[in-house]
């Protein structure tokens, strides 16, 4: 009825929608995005831009054993945080998306770590692996089994580090995987299960096609904020033993906010940036299609 | 049914919030009636100076760690307020800020010139962004200005008078005082079951008051793992706060002390020459010392001792350090003047009356940096220290009315008020001047202590410690105060955990801090880092 | 037949008791915590009255003593999360929309998803000072505006991303037919679009509100005493003699129940929007 007009009807109001978040992230990031790349290239003491130093900071940033140190235990996080989060996260959305009673209070009890501020779980789950006298290691010795140093051991405090994040953050990928899995049609469920195909069987070729969007989109997300981790080590060990929890994003804020070191604090950064691009390249090579 | 599950949970959070705002209506008395009464009575005979009339209706802005109204070094301020509100009708906004984040706070505010805060409170290790920066003003000139309040200056212990100096000038004003010593249970101590069995393990007399580290680490050794207090658990030798981040850099600092600073030859033993009294850096050249062997032994027996208490402490914070302590399983513990405060509080102590205090031991063998030797005296080498903050004010150069700050730092620094800080432990204010030990050494009294809640023995040991520590050492650990002395110290104390646990050996953690010291002292410039250290440690070349 | 599905029943509830231990297990541990005096917290007791002595002093002093602080600053984070939430979530929306139901030409789809996307890369301490130094400015330091803009630009890739993907999910028949009938695709988007997605806007709403919820560097970097959020309250409970684990506990409780009233408001329209979507479809 309305063939002929300017714009087809399908193509009407095509910018209206996507022009507001452009003009936003334009206004609000790349200024500062900007003014990050240009401080990279220079030396700063105290937020005063001393002079141009060229490639120098990257030189030391990436000379730095720190640096590898942080870049070692910043991929091995990543790479632990997400499989558990969104397995276990993808388990749990799975079991839950059915009618019983329940069902809702599991939900709602599912939302509150995800508001409980990284600080302060950092500093309960001190007190909670607590070696000396906390439920965790008591529990343990009750069972008869040797107490874990927690805390206190290069390995365990990044251990501690990834279960306390996997506590927050399972209830994200949950949230978004069960509403994903539930605006999904019933009748593909129904018709399945009527031809008894078996549950492993039905997630392989109908559930997992279905949700493989979403599901990457989950995935992309936890992986960009795993690579971004602070608020954890920083109140849990304070990126100790040593340097053993210590993440890049870590390098970044006792560079720049603690040392006042700008220059090297921003070179990190627009390395991890960097490095969180080539990532996200992957994924996007992959995935890019479910993205047209 | 899950609805009316979910009412529940609603209703039952309401009540819960309801019955929260309750206990905010139903309001108590804080300020015990003791505490108004002594403050009252201090207040009328501290010297009160002349307020300016110009400054009424005035108000200026302290920066100070968020401890809250009752607790360490804010607690004073929100205190005191009212009575410096009737006395010059002026008054302060007070910026608490989280201890972490004290430094990125203060140090961006002055950096960005916003000046949001007049006054600073703050550790003493700042002073040397501080100076280099111009970002405080000196404050010789409220001295003799009729306006203030007169202080003793005189009456602070050396050590700590240096840390509110720069060069000629004065900075701070005059109000706590810092430094670790050894705390031990004297009933364990002195129980001649334990003296026995201890001279037949190890062969020589129980020392009671050790004076060398190597008595401590026996001491440590002996008690850890038995079970002394008869509570069916094993128990542990000595408890230390080592986590990074948790200060416990201030223990490597007071340990070693005495491994590195050797004595000047002569008359003055407290000279600072190229190779005495040197902590730091090599002041010709900037090197650093810290890969020296006399770092890397102290490093050494630092690990020694770490295995003598609870493998978990190299992840412990001051809480839970403290607490192992307090609650009688630990035979010893080295930190600052806390602990005597908190031994005296039944709520988390339950070894008041058993409180020894000894202070700082030191160590017969000392390296020669200049004969590039190990010295072996014959009496232990005592070298005092200033641990920890020693939190003081300072006048920051963008206060709109800088006297008006001066007017109250030096009131707070008047004895009488300086000293009821100190006799109230919750102000978290260590005693520091003569007016605080006891007679004859001073001026207190006893009974200022033990009115506050001080056992009178522990009072004692705790108050002999400290003023033997600060009046009768010859000389104290050089105080880093030059710029970047954060990060110095961060990289110490990062490497410092690296060999605590094992990660790496103390000679490989004290070449990767050389390393990483030499990188921000280029990155600051190296000339001027060393004139600047020069300048800190009153080295005037040979 | 009927013994598998009581044996998934039995595996489904061993595995919701564990998970409901474990989700639950921190709360009940702060909860004590907040009751026990100093000494107790580091020594293990599970079970008040039985184990130990509980205290009520550690929640009379906060809400006496700092009361008024804590209260600000409850209500500032509620004011960040609530106003960034929101405006991710319209912008977020708009945006997801228009990715899903158009073909751009000039800048392809997936490269605008992957820009947008790219906002979450940079570390947030890389960029604190440049943020700093624009506020400082604009005379909005110390100002709640200033974290609600700046979470919501965090949003909203979180918003665009997750409502993206569930408007692709909806059948285009009929937004097709509604546009057919003369209406704008504005009000397709508002009158049909956005209630059969409810769900995942919810979702989405509860994650930008959970991150703004969260977020310390910022709020600590921006705020000095008017604007300041619970997060930054939580990390002010470090003194000069460590952590304090009982006012940890306290803060940590009150910053989590406003949330979880807001949850559960909000849980009923989840539920709402289900059925409506069931019974329209």
């Amino acid at each position: 009825m309305h063939k002929g007009k300017r714009v087809p009807l399908k193509e009407q109001g095509k910018h209206l929608f996507i022009v507001p978040v452009i003009v936003w992230l334009l206004v609000f990031t790349i200024f500062p995005l900007l003014y990050t790349l240009y401080l990279s290239f220079h030396g700063s003491r105290f937020l005063q831009v001393t002079k141009f130093v060229g490639l120098g900071n990257y030189i030391n940033v990436l000379s730095d054993y720190r640096f590898w140190n942080a870049f070692r235990v910043t991929i091995t996080f990543v790479i632990f945080s997400v499989i558990l989060t969104v397995g276990l996260g993808l388990l749990l959305a799975l079991l839950f998306n059915r009618q019983m009673k329940g069902v809702q209070v599991f939900r709602t009890i599912c939302t509150t770590p995800l508001f409980t501020a990284s600080v302060a779980l950092g500093y309960m789950f001190m007190i909670i692996l607590y070696e000396e006298g906390g439920p965790v290691n008591n529990f343990l010795q009750a069972l008869g089994a040797n107490t874990i140093p927690w805390l206190s051991h290069p390995r365990w405090a990044l251990i501690s580090v990834l279960i306390a994040d996997m506590w927050q953050w399972t209830p994200f990928a949950f949230l978004v995987l069960l509403a994903a899995l539930q605006a999904a049609p019933r009748d593909l469920y129904e018709a399945a299960s009527l031809d008894s195909a078996s549950g492993w069987e039905i997630f392989r070729h109908i559930t997992l096609p279905l949700i493989s969007p979403t599901l990457g989109t989950v995935i992309i997300l936890r992986t960009v904020e795993a690579f971004k981790v602070f608020d954890l080590p920083f109140a849990l060990t304070n990126g100790g033993p040593g340097l053993a929890t210590r993440t890049l994003t870590f390098n970044v804020y006792t560079n720049g906010l603690r040392d006042q070191d700008l220059g090297s604090a921003t070179a990190t950064a627009v390395i991890l940036l960097l490095m969180v691009l080539a990532v996200s390249q992957v994924f996007f090579r992959r995935y890019g299609s479910n993205y047209d | 049914m899950s609805k009316l599950f979910k009412k529940s949970i609603f209703w039952g959070l309401v009540i819960v919030l309801l019955f929260s705002l309750s206990l905010v209506v139903f309001a108590q008395e804080e300020m015990s009636e003791l505490e108004k009464k002594t403050a009252d009575e201090v207040f009328a005979k501290a010297d009160k100076g002349q307020p300016d009339p110009a400054w009424e209706g005035k108000k200026f802005t302290i920066a100070v760690l968020a401890s809250g109204p009752h607790g360490a070094i804010s607690g004073s301020l929100y205190f005191w307020r009212p009575y410096w509100e009737q006395l010059t009708g002026a008054t302060y906004d007070i910026a608490e800020i989280p201890f972490g984040e004290l430094q990125a706070k203060i140090f961006t505010d002055l950096a960005t010139g916003m000046g949001n805060y007049d006054c600073l409170i703050g550790p003493s290790f700042f002073y040397g962004d501080y100076i280099a920066n111009d970002w405080i003003i000196p404050v010789d000139k409220y001295f003799e200005d009729p306006r203030m309040p007169k202080w003793d200056r005189e009456s602070i212990a050396l050590p700590i008078r240096e840390l509110l100096q720069w060069g000629e000038h004065w900075y701070g004003f005059n109000n706590d005082h810092d430094g670790m010593v050894l705390y031990y249970r004297k009933d364990l101590f002195n129980d001649p079951q334990w003296q026995a069995q201890f001279k037949e393990e190890y062969g020589y007399d129980f020392p009671v008051s050790p004076t060398t580290w190597q008595e401590v680490l026996d001491i440590a050794k002996f008690f850890n793992g038995k079970d002394w207090n008869g509570d069916g658990k094993t128990d542990f030798g000595i408890t230390m706060h080592l986590k990074v981040g948790e200060q416990g850099f201030f223990n490597y600092i007071a340990l070693a002390g005495s491994f590195v600073c050797m004595p000047a030859p002569g008359d003055d033993p407290t000279k600072v020459t190229r190779y005495h009294n040197m902590f730091w850096f090599d002041p010709e050249t900037m090197d650093p010392l810290i890969n020296t062997p006399g770092h890397v032994k102290a490093l050494e027996v630092l690990t020694e001792l770490t295995k003598a208490g609870p493998a978990a402490m190299v992840g412990w914070g001051l809480g839970e350090a403290w607490d192992v302590f307090l609650r009688g399983n630990a035979a010893m513990c080295f930190t600052f003047g806390d602990v005597g405060t908190l031994s005296q509080d039944p709520r988390v102590s339950v070894i008041q009356g058993k409180l020894g205090v000894a202070p700082i031991p030191g160590s017969k063998e000392v390296y020669d940096l200049e004969s590039k030797q190990w010295v072996t005296l014959e009496e232990p080498n005592l070298v005092g220290n200033k641990c920890g903050a020693s939190w003081h004010g300072v006048i920051s150069s963008y206060a709109e009315e800088p006297d008006m700050v001066a007017h109250f730092l030096s009131w707070q620094a008047t004895p009488e008020i300086n000293h009821w800080n100190v006799a109230w432990g919750w102000t978290g204010i260590d005693p520091g001047t003569t007016y605080d030990f006891l007679e004859p050494v001073g001026t207190a009294k006893i009974e200022d202590y033990t009115t506050t809640g001080y056992n009178a023995e522990d009072i004692t040991q705790f108050l002999d410690a400290y003023h033997t520590m600060w009046f009768e050492y010859p000389r104290s650990v050089p105080y880093l105060r030059i710029a970047g002395a954060a990060d110095y110290i961060e990289s110490l104390d990062i490497h410092m955990s690296e060999a605590l646990t094992g990660q790496a050996t103390p000679q490989q953690a004290w070449d990767r801090a050389a390393q990483d010291w030499n990188r921000i002292t280029d990155q600051l410039g190296r000339e001027e880092q060393k004139e600047f250290y020069k300048e800190a440690i009153g080295y005037s070349g040979e | 037949m009927r013994k598998k599905r009581k044996w998934t029943n039995i595996i489904l509830w061993i595995v919701i008791a564990v998970a409901m231990i474990w989700m639950l297990f921190p709360f009940y541990w702060a909860v004590i915590t907040s009751v026990k005096k100093p000494a107790d917290v580091f020594r293990l007791s599970f079970i008040p009255f039985v184990q130990f002595q509980p205290t009520l002093e550690n929640w009379r002093s906060e809400l006496q003593m700092r009361g008024q602080e804590i209260g600000r600053g409850l209500k500032n984070s509620l004011i960040i999360g609530v106003c960034s939430a929101v405006i991710s979530l319209c912008i977020g929306s708009l945006a997801g929309y228009g990715l899903a139901r158009y073909k751009y030409h000039r800048v392809r789809n997936r490269d605008i998803t992957m820009w947008i996307l790219s906002q979450r890369f940079l570390p947030p301490a890389a960029v604190v000072i440049p943020f700093f130094l624009i506020f400082k400015n604009l005379g909005l330091i110390d100002s709640v505006v200033s974290l609600v803009l700046i979470n919501a630009t965090f949003g909203i890739p979180f918003a665009v991303l997750v409502t993206r993907d569930a408007f692709r999910d909806l059948p285009e028949e009929i937004e097709e037919s509604a546009l057919v009938d003369g209406c704008s695709r504005f009000q397709v988007f508002s009158r049909i679009a956005l209630p059969l997605a409810a769900p995942a806007l919810v979702a989405a709403g509860i994650i930008c509100f959970a991150f703004a919820w969260n977020e310390f560097l910022f709020a600590f970097i921006m705020s000095y005493s008017k604007a300041v959020p619970m997060t930054v309250l939580i990390a002010g409970t470090q003194d000069t003699q460590g952590i304090q684990f009982w006012y940890v506990a306290t803060r940590m409780l009150m910053a989590v129940v406003p949330p979880t009233i807001l949850a559960l408001t909000v849980q009923r329209y989840i539920v709402q929007g289900l059925t409506f979507g069931a019974v329209k479809g």
